[in-house]
């Protein structure tokens, strides 16, 4: 399997709170791809936990990176994709 | 101790509409307590799995059962006991000879941990301890619906109340009050969307009795007690009395979409386009052919009347990718754009003054944390030398507030922006969210702050607009007016509700509230005499 590497910026000005969090994990889930997030440098946790997810506490204008399990690059890309669409700010 | 009739309870209001009627009280719910496994360890874990899914399957039904918004609620809920993580935790803590309930309760403490210190995820850890006492409830095989009258009209009061309980009142609650909850918590946002009346966070709530005759009264962020509903406070209803509203009332937009939507509005132009958008998606710097196509579009598009384009924020909402600045670092003293990316800077005024001429249109160009006046006239030095619009910087630090007399001649506007300048006032970090109370733009320190600085542009010959959050409220906006600013530039939700304020009400009307507000001793207070005076006029 291929690692694909991304970087997603938290757009919602209340962070990444339960809303954007469930419609990641959804989004991930959805994917059945293997998936994990968090800040640079640091561990990352699996984004099909909401919790791991929300207990990163990302907050607006902050940047996660995402690492993909894919051997299909265009699935990985529209993942990606989709998953910055989920954090950005709520109407 | 009882309260006596007449006692107030203060809290925090939700929704508009006073109601009184009948308290009746809801019983906090009793944890079991910790208690060991009677089966092994993969029993309990099977026993775990299926309630799990009970009470998920019974959170997708709420979510079928209300409206989107409150959907995404029950959906999210349902999400969050169904964590893999928050069930192997569980699974070690049944190893380790706890019953499933008990395990489930470790494994969403252990969670509750790593989501302190944010307000908003301590909400959500609370929903999750909420659904821990279901599947528990479920476990047990006991039955955990609250007891709530079907008949009647009640005040529904407890401690606090959780979305899955919420999704189970009838028709007979009219109204809510709970000892904890602040305005941004479900709880808060469902009674809202349903329009039940609620007082949350309200210390003192555990004193009322059943059958007592309280008032909610969320205008008012009380309950009154023994009290009908004479006593409401008054939402303020405000009828235009002139075609014109006292000062211009502009747009807030972002966007070529935004353009087009204000230009179905009544604003007269765009007091604030903030330029970041446009750069968000791009990886390199656009060209100057690019820019101007885009500005080009935006200007054509947007409500007649001048529009007050800003140049690139990158200290506020999202980092810009090409300009790779450290949003932080933007935030500390001394550091200026214009120093950083000056080439960049250039680009966009010389692309806003190409669209100037292409579209004909009237523009005026700003930048945004502007520290000094030294800074400020730079600015205008340098985007005069590239086009022919109106220059203004914006006004967000009380160091640039206090310097304003010293851009006479040099600038033709400032734009103040109430938020930012409200949180360098009361000296917190814009990175840590100021306190609901702070951030309200009634602190008299900061209304003074506003009659300072429009006081110095007026005798400096220099044109003064408002393009903060604050000029988004139709009665705050009527004290902007009043204080001597030229226009203000709202959300355009807003736009028709701050015209109507402002036609409401004549320049010598919105003087003396004006004063009023400048004379208060503290916002709650401002607030409530300038809701007093509007009334009486």
């Amino acid at each position: 399997m291929a690692l694909h590497h991304a970087s997603v910026t938290v757009m919602d000005h209340n962070g990444l709170h339960a809303r954007p969090a469930g419609q990641l994990v959804k989004l991930v889930n959805d994917s059945g791809l293997l998936v994990r997030i968090g800040r640079a440098g640091q561990e990352l946790v699996s984004a099909n936990s909401p919790l791991r997810v929300m207990a990163l506490k990302a907050k607006q204008s902050d940047e996660l990176v995402i690492e993909i399990e894919s051997d299909d690059p265009a699935a990985a890309e529209a993942l990606v994709i989709a998953i910055q669409l989920a954090l950005e700010e709520s109407k | 101790m009882n309260h006596l009739p007449g006692t107030v309870l203060s809290g925090v209001g939700i929704g508009l509409s006073a109601v009184s009627a009948e308290v009746f009280r809801v019983k906090a719910r009793v944890s079991s307590g910790q208690t060991a496994r009677s089966g092994s360890a993969s029993e309990e874990t099977l026993a775990l799995t299926a309630s799990i899914s009970k009470v998920a399957l019974e959170l997708e039904q709420m979510a079928a059962g209300a409206e989107t918004s409150n959907a995404e609620i029950f959906s999210a809920l349902s999400l969050m006991i169904q964590d893999p993580e928050l069930f192997a935790a569980a699974r070690v803590q049944i190893e380790k000879g706890w019953s499933a309930g008990s395990a489930l309760f470790l494994a969403v403490e252990e969670f509750a941990q790593l989501l302190r210190g944010d307000a908003l995820l301590e909400e959500r850890a609370a929903d999750l301890k909420d659904l821990a006492t279901r599947v528990s409830a479920e476990l047990n095989g006991v039955g955990i619906g609250m007891q709530v009258p079907l008949r009647g009209r009640v005040v529904l009061v407890g401690e606090d109340f959780y979305p899955t309980d919420i999704a189970q009142f009838g028709k007979a609650v009219v109204g809510v009050i709970a000892s904890k909850g602040g305005p941004t918590s479900h709880t808060a946002i469902l009674l809202r969307s349903m329009g039940i009346p609620a007082v949350l966070g309200c210390a003192g709530a555990e004193e009322l009795v059943d059958g007592q005759i309280v008032l909610v009264d969320p205008a008012g962020d009380r309950v009154l007690v023994d009290s009908d509903i004479s006593s409401a406070t008054q939402s303020i209803n405000l009828v235009a009395k002139s075609f014109e509203p006292l000062i211009p009332v502009r747009a807030n937009i972002g966007s070529f979409e935004d353009a087009v939507r204000a230009s179905a509005t009544a604003a007269e132009g765009v007091g604030l386009l903030r330029t970041e958008l446009l750069y968000l998606s791009q990886h390199t710097v656009p060209s100057i052919e690019d820019q101007t196509k885009s500005y080009s579009e935006i200007f054509a598009a947007a409500p007649e009347g001048p529009v007050v384009v800003r140049t690139i924020d990158v200290s506020t909402d999202k980092p810009v990718p090409f300009l790779s600045v450290d949003p932080k670092a933007a935030l500390t003293p001394g550091y200026s754009l214009l120093s950083d990316n000056r080439e960049f800077v250039i680009g966009q005024l010389k692309s806003i003054e190409r669209a100037r001429e292409l579209t004909g249109r009237e523009i005026w160009v700003m930048a945004p944390m502007v520290d000094s006046a030294s800074e400020a006239i730079e600015f205008a030095e340098l985007a005069r030398s590239h086009g022919q619009y109106k220059v203004g910087v914006m006004v967000e630090t009380p160091s640039l507030a206090n310097q304003v007399s010293e851009l006479k001649g040099k600038v033709d506007f400032v734009s103040v922006g109430t938020n930012d300048l409200s949180q360098f006032l009361f000296e917190t970090s814009r990175l840590a969210p100021l306190s609901p109370a702070l951030m309200s733009p009634w602190q008299p320190k900061l209304i003074q702050l506003l009659e300072k600085i429009s006081q110095a542009a007026q005798a400096a010959n220099i044109s003064t607009g408002v393009c903060g959050e604050s000029a988004s409220d139709p009665v705050f906006a009527i004290v902007l007016a009043g204080l001597g600013f030229d226009s203000v530039s709202a959300a355009m939700s807003q736009v028709a509700a701050v015209r109507t304020a402002l036609s409401a009400v004549t320049l010598d009307q919105a003087k003396d509230i004006a004063q009023l507000a400048l004379g208060a001793a503290s916002a709650e207070s401002a607030k409530a005499m300038v809701l007093g005076a509007l009334r009486q006029s």
